[in-house]
């Protein structure tokens, strides 16, 4: 494929998960929904199932206001009004991790409003880094096996899960690689990245890192465009078309991210060396950091902003506030001093899934572009 | 027996003198509530036009947000209770009530025998109340009587989606820079108003029949919105409004024959 | 946890458990004041962290979420909140941790002071917001943070995975502090104040569990204000005294057929949430004036801290009301409600609280249909007094007594 229809490609896998889900049923493929932030894939697809990230959608919030009062965040909010309304029907499980304190209560609700697709816990420790943090992982992933061998009949094999590793440590790769060679090609707009990292929730993610290493070896080949403004976006999630039409339309391009539905869950492999493939798997994730969803004492995360967007000769900061998020919240006041200090300008925006008005965020982006 | 209600709202007072718990033999309804001359002046009113003085009341009740700051009634009930009583006169069927007042939106519902066995009223920062409509009317320079109107000739409702009164303000104002014309702009801000109550009743057990109370209620916009929004039809009086008062009078009269 | 500031108070009986239960409140923050004037280093700990830890070690803790209530419940909540909101905290933030961040910051609130902290004591099994306002304190204050983590349980029972997880954490924290403070953890002193803390623990159950007298002996807002020694003071052996004392008081009362709620006691209800602190006179006055006693909360189960070895305490403090599910923390309330003859719930939506908050909903209506009484909700705050509508809360709570009287 050449590059348009790469991208083509992407988009159509990214805005139309539901055309993908039924394609995979009629294999004869299991789906099992994983619901953000992150979640042992890899255990699912070692099972022959395809995972699909459920981040929500940004749609109107009805039938979910029955469970859900409207200080919890519009993303988990649109995960449960999917799932009431039959959007995921045809799942043989949803895997939601206790990471905040929205994601405990959307597991809660979940077993009430959506009653045909059974609710698989995945508890996560905070203490991921001594020991007992490793055997608490893997207990956790334990438990996640022993749901969805009760919801599929299906079996897991722990040889099995070491080709899975693979298979997400090489797509991992690609999706690293991908965010210097975009921030290299500035004609790729912020809405067709963002369609690559969203289609990758949906598709089986060996033709994902197929179609990624295909895109970046015609990139690499092509002569670079050092075009428009750079800028780093921070945040969980930056997928509004309306939002992104902005950047396009104010000649920005995102050069580096630390946004969760993006490059944050790519930054850490499983290691190659482990008692078990389970067990590398656990270390994969006491291995992670930079997250405002994962216990920091230090607040790395704020000094990763600021190096990552000087490495990437960012200009500025976008930060991207899912309205109601209070981890990120908390975390903003001190991105917004470490920036002032590196002298980064540093923007908030606040959105969320039910914005269909962008006017706010577009007048901070303009105003925000003439600091720059 | 005269008994009499008065509902003391944020933005109206209204008054109910009824006979015998049965009959309405006057009533009033004045612009203005808590704090105003209003609610004295809707006693008078509604006492003249039922040819009888306070005197011959035998009891009397005050509902509304004003309720607790009016001293001269007898009782004092909240208005939940008086919507259910109200409406439950008017439509003997009724087992829901969606009341949209100035203040709040509630949804109310009663057992077969019109007792009130439940109730909801909307969260702090929803924007489903009559004091967004009277905002948006200001904004669009359109009295809100004449929404339903506007609704009638809308193909194509904007959509308002904000949670808050505050970014659903903003989200109209730049609908209308954008050229959004006012017919849609208008349907679309009464069914923002109808999904969003819609969306509070939907955590009660909706029974049939459906009725609306309150000023709201006499926007035909808000109320086809909000019937498609809970998939119900709502029975309509042109007496909603007074539904309170009625209840407060009707209330008044049931203690009183206790005695 | 704070004492509602009253215009008259009658002097109190200095014996009585209500002024030795103050007195250990209020020590509890002038003991640490005068630890810290002696040199010596002083924790902020977190409400639901094992506080046999620090009691055990013999350190001194005050704790910034009893803090917050007091500085909220004597009108501050909102200057506080102001002062975080302009160094760029949400007002969508948790206003307990608004609060404290600004005191951390300006160090000083005459509503009520502490001692500023030389080491931060941090558990997440109330809430995970708990984590990230203790990383900006250790952050901002330069200062080491000690963090149990105690995982939301998506089932029943508690798994043996868990348990292990905590029990190596509860080492592991003791050894960190012992090399903080130079002090030595002793088996002797632990078994001493676990034996304490299950003393004071089973007192409060059995002084609680008196609301099932009709009346009952007390007002449930009682229990808000003792429950800040449950909190802070259980390890300790006049706490357990002061509790013991309660009990007799209370069954005294029934006996004398007199109660702490000084009217006649026409409807009972249970209350759901943190207390709505900026407006407690406002929330107790409403229900009082209507004859509607608050006979209990989820919080005269949740500090009945028996165990009976330390795998057990790691058990115990996996179940306190926020780190369990839909179905355990609804079947302790309907117990509650069954067990006091509850006539109707009174659920706080809590603004600043998104875990106890977030379904409640649901649970409140499964506590509805099985107990078969009525429920009303009001939006509130623990702590920022702008959440709050006082017509609006009137107008439920009316509305929630005419149905109860309807029923009768």
């Amino acid at each position: 494929m050449n590059k348009q229809e790469l991208l083509a490609c992407f988009h159509e896998a990214a805005t139309s998960p539901r055309k993908l889900m039924d394609k995979y049923l009629a294999e004869g493929r299991k789906v099992v929904l994983t619901a953000p932030v992150y979640t042992p894939e890899e255990i699912i697809h070692a099972m022959g199932m395809v995972p699909m990230g459920v981040w929500g959608a940004d749609i109107q919030i009805n039938e979910a206001k029955k469970y859900f009062p409207a200080f919890i965040c519009t993303i988990m909010q649109s995960i449960v009004e999917l799932g009431v309304k039959g959007a995921y029907d045809g799942a043989s499980a949803i895997v939601i991790p206790s990471l905040c304190d929205s994601l405990k209560v959307i597991g809660q609700n979940w077993k009430y409003a959506v009653k045909g697709i059974p609710f698989i816990a995945m508890t996560y420790p905070q203490n991921r880094k001594p020991a007992f943090g490793h055997a608490f992982t893997k207990a956790g992933y334990e438990y996640v096996i022993k749901g969805l061998e009760d919801a599929t009949g299906l079996k897991f094999e722990d040889e099995k899960l070491a080709e899975s590793i693979e298979v997400y440590n090489a797509h991992n790769a690609a999706m690293r690689a991908l965010v210097p060679a975009l921030a290299a090609h500035a004609e790729i707009t912020s809405a067709q990245r963002s369609d690559i990292f969203k289609s990758a929730f949906f598709m089986r993610k060996e033709e994902h890192t197929a179609l990624v290493n295909e895109l970046l070896a015609i990139l690499d080949a092509e002569a670079a465009d050092e075009g428009k403004i750079r800028i780093m976006t921070t945040g969980i999630l930056a997928d509004a078309p309306g939002l992104l039409e902005i950047l396009d339309d104010n000649g920005m391009r995102i050069v580096c991210d630390d946004v969760a539905a993006e490059s944050r869950q790519y930054r850490t492999d499983a290691p190659a060396e482990g008692e078990s493939a389970l067990d590398r798997l656990a270390s994969k994730f006491c291995a992670m950091d930079n997250c405002s969803l994962l216990y920091d004492v230090e607040k790395k995360r704020v000094d990763k902003i600021v190096e990552d967007a000087k490495a990437a000769k960012a200009q500025g900061v976008l930060v991207l506030m899912t309205k109601f998020c209070d981890p990120e919240e908390f975390d903003y006041p001190l991105i917004k001093r470490a920036c002032d200090k590196a002298q980064i300008p540093c923007v908030l925006i606040e959105i969320d899934r039910q914005m269909v008005n962008y006017e706010q965020a577009r007048t901070a982006i303009e105003t925000f572009k003439d600091l720059l | 027996m005269y008994t009499f209600g008065i509902d003391i709202g944020s933005t109206t007072s209204k008054c109910v003198v009824m006979e015998d718990g049965q009959n309405i033999v006057g009533s009033s309804l004045l612009v203005g509530g808590i704090g105003t001359k209003s609610p004295e002046l809707a006693v008078s009113q509604a006492l003249e036009a039922a040819g009888v003085t306070w005197d011959d009341l035998s009891a009397t009740a005050a509902t509304g947000y004003g309720r607790n700051r009016y001293e001269n009634a007898d009782y004092n009930v909240s208005e939940l209770s008086c919507h259910g009583l109200g409406a439950h006169h008017i439509f003997p069927t009724v087992r829901t009530i969606i009341d949209i007042g100035g203040q709040d939106a509630k949804v109310i519902s009663l057992d077969e025998k019109g007792r009130m066995n439940n109730f909801l009223m909307n969260d702090k920062c929803a924007a489903g109340t009559g004091r967004f409509l009277d905002v948006m009317a200001n904004i669009l320079v359109v009295p809100v009587d004449e929404f339903a109107a506007y609704c009638e000739k809308s193909d194509n409702p904007a959509q308002i989606s904000s949670t808050c009164t505050v970014f659903a303000e903003s989200e109209v104002i730049s609908q209308l820079a954008n050229g959004v014309n006012m017919e849609d702009l208008i349907a679309g801000i009464c069914s923002s108003v109808a999904v969003r109550v819609g969306n509070l009743a939907k955590r009660i057990n909706i029974v049939p029949d459906v009725c609306m109370s309150g000023g709201v209620a006499q926007n035909a916009g808000v109320r086809n919105a909000l019937s498609q929004s809970i998939g119900h039809p709502i029975l309509f009086s042109p007496k909603a409004q007074l539904f309170g008062a009625i209840g407060a009078a009707l209330y008044a009269y049931q203690k009183q024959v206790k005695k | 946890m704070a004492e509602e500031v009253k215009k008259k108070r009658p002097p109190l009986d200095p014996n009585s458990a209500k002024a030795r239960l103050g007195k250990i409140a209020a020590e509890a923050y002038s003991s640490a004041q005068a630890a810290k004037e002696r040199g010596e280093m002083v924790g902020w700990c977190s409400s639901n962290f094992p506080v046999e830890i620090p009691e055990t070690l013999g350190l001194a803790v005050v704790y910034p979420e009893n803090q917050a209530a007091g500085i909220a419940a004597r009108g501050a909540g909102e200057r506080m909140c102001n002062i975080s909101e302009a160094d760029g905290y949400s007002n969508d933030i948790c206003a307990y941790a608004r609060i404290s961040l600004a005191y951390a910051k300006v160090k000083s609130a005459p509503e009520q002071d502490m001692p500023q902290p030389d080491f931060l004591l941090c558990c997440n099994n109330i809430c995970n917001c708990m984590i990230k306002w203790y990383e900006n304190l250790a952050k901002e204050l330069n200062i080491p943070m000690i963090m149990i983590d105690i995982p939301f349980n998506p089932d029943y029972e508690v798994s043996d995975a868990q348990v292990a997880y905590v029990r190596d954490q509860f080492r592991a924290a003791i050894a960190q502090l012992e090399e903080i403070t130079g002090k030595k953890w002793s088996e002797e002193k632990y078994n001493e104040v676990r034996e304490i803390s299950g003393r004071t623990s089973r007192a409060w159950l059995k002084a609680t569990a008196c609301a099932h007298y009709e009346p009952s002996p007390f007002n449930g807002f009682d229990l808000l204000n003792h429950m800040a020694v449950m909190v802070t003071a259980r390890g300790k052996l006049e706490a357990a005294e002061a509790m013991e004392k309660l009990y007799e008081e209370y069954e005294e009362n029934h006996a004398k057929g007199v109660s702490t709620f000084r009217t006649e006691e026409k409807y009972r209800i249970m209350f759901e949430g943190i207390a709505c602190w900026p407006w407690l006179r406002v929330t107790s006055t409403g229900l009082k004036s209507r004859g509607i006693n608050m006979v209990t909360t989820i919080y005269a189960d949740a500090f009945g801290f028996i165990y009976d070895d330390f795998d057990d305490m790691c058990r115990a403090y996996c179940k306190v009301p926020n780190a369990i599910n839909l179905e355990y923390a609804r079947d302790k309330r309907v117990a509650l409600c069954k067990n006091n003859k509850v006539e109707g719930l009174l659920v706080h939506t809590n603004r600043s609280c998104k875990l106890w908050s977030g379904f409640m909903y649901e649970m409140s209506r499964q506590i509805g249909e099985e107990c078969d009484i009525p429920v009303a909700s009001f939006d509130g705050d623990q702590a920022d007094p702008r959440n709050f509508s006082e017509a609006q809360y009137d107008t439920r709570v009316q509305g929630l007594m005419e149905i109860m009287e309807a029923r009768k």
